[in-house]
């Protein structure tokens, strides 16, 4: 872009030399600088740059998140899922009035049928 | 009388202080050791469930207790080998029907695929401690068919097996325990056929808590694996795969949750493949099976579920 547009100023200052505009002089001198040349070029360099990582972060993203989807998610509704009925059966028990482990009314009958 | 009363642990020489001297082995007395071909049996139990993709519905009725028949529909694509590494799925659909015999001296098992496949297993206790196994599979292709038949003997710390297969293919493995953890084995195999032969080694070493398994063979394979028993529910497992004629280098790691509604095996390997496998018990002899699995680098996803109803 920077060498088409100052092909065509080349090309209007030999025409008319004379008759040049002040503004087209000043952009002129402006869009032909190193500095704005400089500064495109890091502009775009720059907008690549962030874009392939942007496309490489997305795809590690995806990556990471279907993974996360297949191997973690069952696992984490499955021990919750583990946890409930745990509770429940406590619950359950104490609800019931369960005796202390150990000494349950079945094993007091053996014990007694047994001496 | 059906619940006795446990005998209470008596440790009084135990809680002396003494000094733990290294436990004398009793080489003579050494325990048997696991099928050579089954060294790698808890490693692959929880890395390599049988994942699938479509759908399937499988169904066993027990008419006796020895006699039971099973039914199972699969519907669903199936791969079929390629030269190119893109993968060409077909959707195929398969009705199985099935007819067991289980006996403790004598089992028999028999498969029927309605696309004309015929799979039947036999395993048959010809002594106490030698037994005969044997397992056909015949399909209407030709070249297609195989049969084996395997005797192996058991002895008191060691097994060993004798194979025999068609296309004249001979085999025979040993193993025995050297300690009462460890247990070293070898294989040779002969194949007529494809003239080619090879030999194998394998080392097994295994407590209450965990298994480490190493195989090499002379195709090229080397095989170790390494399983820990986390707690009664939870089993994490590795495992690696050489291949020194193809190059070919594979690790995987997986876990394996056996909880009280549902069964839980999860893997990933370094080929950015990851599965699972979930089979939920809804009530009693009904189970729920999901499987995914997912190869990021080959884009292929492969995803199934299914119905298991008696066993």
């Amino acid at each position: 872009m920077a060498s088409q547009s100052g092909k065509r100023l080349s090309l209007s200052r030999s025409n008319s030399s004379g008759s040049e505009g002040i503004i087209s002089r000043v952009s002129s001198t402006v869009s032909q600088s190193p500095i704005v040349y400089r500064g495109k070029r890091a502009a775009s360099d720059a907008a690549y740059v962030t874009k392939r990582l942007m496309k490489s972060t997305g795809k590690a993203a995806w990556i990471a998140g279907t993974t996360f989807l297949i191997l973690v998610l069952p696992l984490i509704v499955e021990m919750d899922r583990e946890q409930q009925l745990n509770e429940l059966e406590l619950q359950q028990a104490s609800l019931l009035g369960a005796p202390p482990v150990g000494s349950t009314p079945k094993d007091f009958f053996s014990v007694k049928g047994g001496g | 009388m059906a619940t006795l009363v446990p005998p209470p642990a008596t440790t009084p020489e135990a809680s002396k202080p003494t000094v733990i001297e290294p436990e004398k082995v009793d080489y003579l007395n050494l325990p048997c050791p696991i099928p050579y071909e089954e060294i790698h049996r808890e490693a692959l139990i929880s890395l390599k469930p049988e994942l699938f993709e479509g759908m399937r519905f499988d169904f066993t009725k027990g008419l006796s207790p020895k006699f039971s028949l099973s039914h199972s529909v699969f519907m669903g694509p199936t791969e079929i080998p390629s030269q190119s590494s893109e993968t060409i799925k077909i959707p195929t659909a398969h009705y199985e029907f099935g007819a067991n015999f289980i006996d403790p001296k004598l089992m028999l098992f028999g498969r029927v695929l309605t696309d004309g496949r015929v799979n039947a297993r036999l395993k048959c206790d010809l002594s106490e401690n030698l037994t005969l196994k044997a397992n056909a599979q015949l399909t209407n292709e030709p070249h297609m068919s195989h049969g084996m038949v395997n005797f192996d003997y058991k002895g008191k710390d060691y097994r060993t097996q004798f194979q025999l297969g068609n296309g004249a293919l001979f085999g025979a493995s040993y193993i025995q325990s050297v300690t009462p953890h460890l247990s070293l084995g070898g294989e040779v195999f002969w194949a007529g056929q494809h003239r080619k032969s090879g030999i194998g080694y394998a080392a097994r070493y295994n407590t209450d808590k965990m298994v480490a398994t190493g195989q090499v063979a002379s195709t090229g394979m080397v095989a170790l694996g390494y399983v820990q028993k986390v707690s009664e529910k939870v089993t994490l497992a590795s495992d690696f795969m050489y291949n020194y004629m193809s190059g070919d280098v594979t690790a995987s790691f997986g876990y394996d949750y056996i909880l009280r509604q549902c069964r839980l095996r999860g893997k990933i390997d370094s080929n950015g493949c990851t599965s699972a496998f979930l089979e939920e018990r809804l009530s009693m002899g009904l189970n729920f099976i999901l499987s995914a699995e997912i190869d990021h680098r080959k884009k292929d996803y492969k995803f199934g579920f299914g119905l298991t109803v008696g066993e």
